[in-house]
């Protein structure tokens, strides 16, 4: 574990910084939706994995910053890097107000009112509320991004946005882990009750986990709009939200078990394009097989630097 | 008036379908709490497997005796798939963090809906006309004998379901287990046998949801069960998951909800409106109308 930190992450990121040019320009796609959908789980992770609540709704704070960005640039005729405090700020005050209301509510409870507010919000994109959201068609014909006065047209500088954006969110991640929010998430997660009796403000630190991961999902949106330079409502469906969910418990709630996660549900589907009617059939059965097998998940996630035979087999998020 | 009456008629209607889909739900959340996101996937299998069996085993035959055959011989493939699946994908995680469980649900349920596609394809199919066509017109309000009949059948089923679980040994071990597994297995109570049998009294009975839903809507599609699924299970958590008597106020109140709303609002909005319904409900009484208000145990 500690040398797979010291040494396994610095060449995941020089690879990654080298990869795009040795690919071709369909492979550059898949790549950069390798990243994007990395952040958005990340993301996820922070709520579900973190702060151990049940949410199944991510992909509305990604397709609300996706969204963002693309009616800020086709409607007000924003650059679309201008819009990106729009898009990281609006996602995590809806996650604040919207998880408000329902923190208290139990798990399973918390599940179904997140898939709720997802589900709302596709309707709302698809039935064009205010007109601005284009209807079930979404919004095209977005500009490219631009830099210094700069149009850098061309993938690979949608590659490194993309991959920018991923390296912040693992800083953010790695920031977590080790300052006090971090410890406040996983104590709360562990146990509410000896979380709230130590002191910790247990709805407030909850709350925080829903806005974090929303800004990070929201910034995701904006390189999904960017990538595409469009969106449409069933890019958020709620089967997304289904796969973020299962790919941070499948993967364990630890950055490498993440990354495989992402890795095995949305580029093996383009290695192994034969058998795309086989997609779901063959996840769903991984799905339970992995759970079977590790139900903790493929690569679970540790804290701290507490040793292994201190550690006791909790139900965590139970 | 008129659109009142009629679409009170409509909702009963939907609402007793998605009562039967959320008893699976519930009764299975009630023991092993676990949500079966599974159930409704497998209520649209049984809309296919009642396809296959009118046409391969009964000849496309509409006489009574085949229409009771079609339901009886789904209601048994559909309790034999939710065996299998209990076995398969949640008892070996029995004693697993609860969030595996659900990884492994939706995972069934991937499974189900698109094994659903590859066997019977991904475009719609016409579900048989079982049932004649009869209407009456009332006073302008078109009941059809579909509706009667999902109606009466579906009233009957839930009564006799109440019966067995509060008057009958089994029902007692079905609510004995559902308090707490432990102290039921020190009892003398096989937990083993009650899950199996609450999944398949939960399979069955979606599986007459399912017909059901083919009867009435015809066009049935491999991935209907999301949304069937997602409907009953709102109106499970309406009555109070766990609860047998809220599954089913739940889903007669939610069909009667989005029976006005389509006939008053609009059906393009229906969705929102039953989420904010829902979200609504959970804020004022977080455990659901009929659910008990205990604490989260810690």
């Amino acid at each position: 574990m500690k040398n797979l930190e010291r040494f396994g992450f610095p060449a995941f990121i020089i690879v990654m910084a080298i990869l795009p040019n040795l690919l071709n320009s369909r492979w550059q796609a898949v790549a950069i939706t390798f990243l994007i959908f990395t952040v958005v789980a990340l993301s996820q992770d922070i709520i579900l994995g973190k702060a151990g609540m049940f949410n199944m709704g991510q992909a509305l704070f990604f397709g609300m910053g996706a969204y963002i960005t693309a009616i800020l640039n086709s409607q007000y005729g924003w650059p679309l890097l201008a819009t990106i405090p729009v898009a990281i700020l609006l996602p995590a005050l809806f996650g604040i107000l919207l998880s408000g209301p329902i923190i208290h509510l139990r798990g399973d409870y918390l599940l179904v009112v997140t898939i709720g507010f997802n589900i709302v919000f596709v309707q709302v994109v698809q039935n064009n509320l205010g007109g601005i959201t284009g209807g079930p068609n979404g919004i095209f014909g977005l500009d490219s991004i631009s830099l210094f006065g700069m149009q850098l047209t061309s993938q690979l500088s949608v590659y490194y946005f993309a991959f920018a954006v991923l390296l912040l969110t693992l800083g953010i991640m790695h920031n977590l882990e080790k300052s006090k929010v971090g410890r406040a998430l996983h104590y709360l997660r562990e146990d509410q009750l000896a979380a709230e009796s130590i002191g910790i403000n247990t709805r407030v630190y909850k709350i925080f986990a829903f806005g974090l991961g929303a800004g990070i999902a929201g910034l995701a949106g904006t390189v999904f709009a960017t990538q595409y330079s469009a969106v449409s409502p069933e890019a958020f469906e709620f089967i997304q939200s289904v796969l973020f969910f299962s790919i941070v418990l499948v993967g364990g709630s630890s950055i490498p078990g993440i990354l495989l996660g992402v890795f095995m549900m949305f580029v093996l589907p383009e290695i192994f394009r034969e058998f795309a009617t086989w997609r779901f059939f063959i996840f769903g059965f991984a799905m339970i097989l992995a759970m079977i097998l590790r139900p903790r998940g493929i690569w679970p996630a540790s804290f701290g630097k507490i040793p292994k035979f201190l550690i006791k087999e909790s139900n965590h998020g139970a | 008036m008129d659109i009142f009456l009629q679409q009170l008629a409509n909702g009963l209607t939907i609402g007793s379908i998605f009562a039967l889909v959320a008893l699976g739900y519930t009764m299975v959340y009630g023991v092993m709490k676990l949500i079966n996101f599974a159930h409704g996937d497998m209520v649209a299998a049984s809309a296919f497997v009642g396809l296959t069996i009118y046409t391969q085993v009964m000849g496309q035959a509409t006489s009574l005796f085949a229409v009771i055959a079609i339901f009886f011989l789904a209601a048994a493939v559909m309790a034999c798939v939710g065996i299998m699946l209990e076995r398969l994908a949640y008892r070996p995680l029995r004693e697993a963090p609860r969030l595996s469980a659900v990884v492994s649900a939706l995972g069934a349920s991937l499974m189900i809906q698109n094994g659903i596609m590859l066997i019977w394809g991904p475009q719609m199919r016409i579900f048989p006309e079982l049932i004649p066509q009869v209407y009456w017109d009332i006073n302008g309000v078109v009941i059809s004998l579909i509706q009667v009949i999902i109606l009466a059948l579906s009233v009957t089923l839930m009564i006799a379901l109440y019966l067995f679980v509060e008057k009958t040994r089994m029902g007692a071990a079905i609510r004995a287990s559902a308090i707490d597994q432990d102290a039921a297995r020190l009892m003398g109570i096989n937990v083993n046998k009650v899950i199996a049998l609450i999944f398949i009294i939960g399979s069955s009975l979606g599986a007459v949801g399912g017909l059901f839903i083919g009867l009435y809507y015809r066009g049935i599609t491999f991935n209907m069960g999301w949304q069937y699924g997602l409907y009953a299970f709102i109106a499970a958590i309406l009555g109070g998951i766990g609860n047998i008597p809220g599954a089913m106020l739940g889903g007669m109140m939610l069909g009667l909800f989005q029976a006005f709303i389509a006939g008053y609002v609009s059906s393009t909005w229906a969705d929102a409106f039953t989420f904010i319904l829902l979200i609504l409900i959970l804020i004022v009484r977080p455990t659901g109308l009929l659910g008990e208000r205990v604490a989260e145990k810690v």
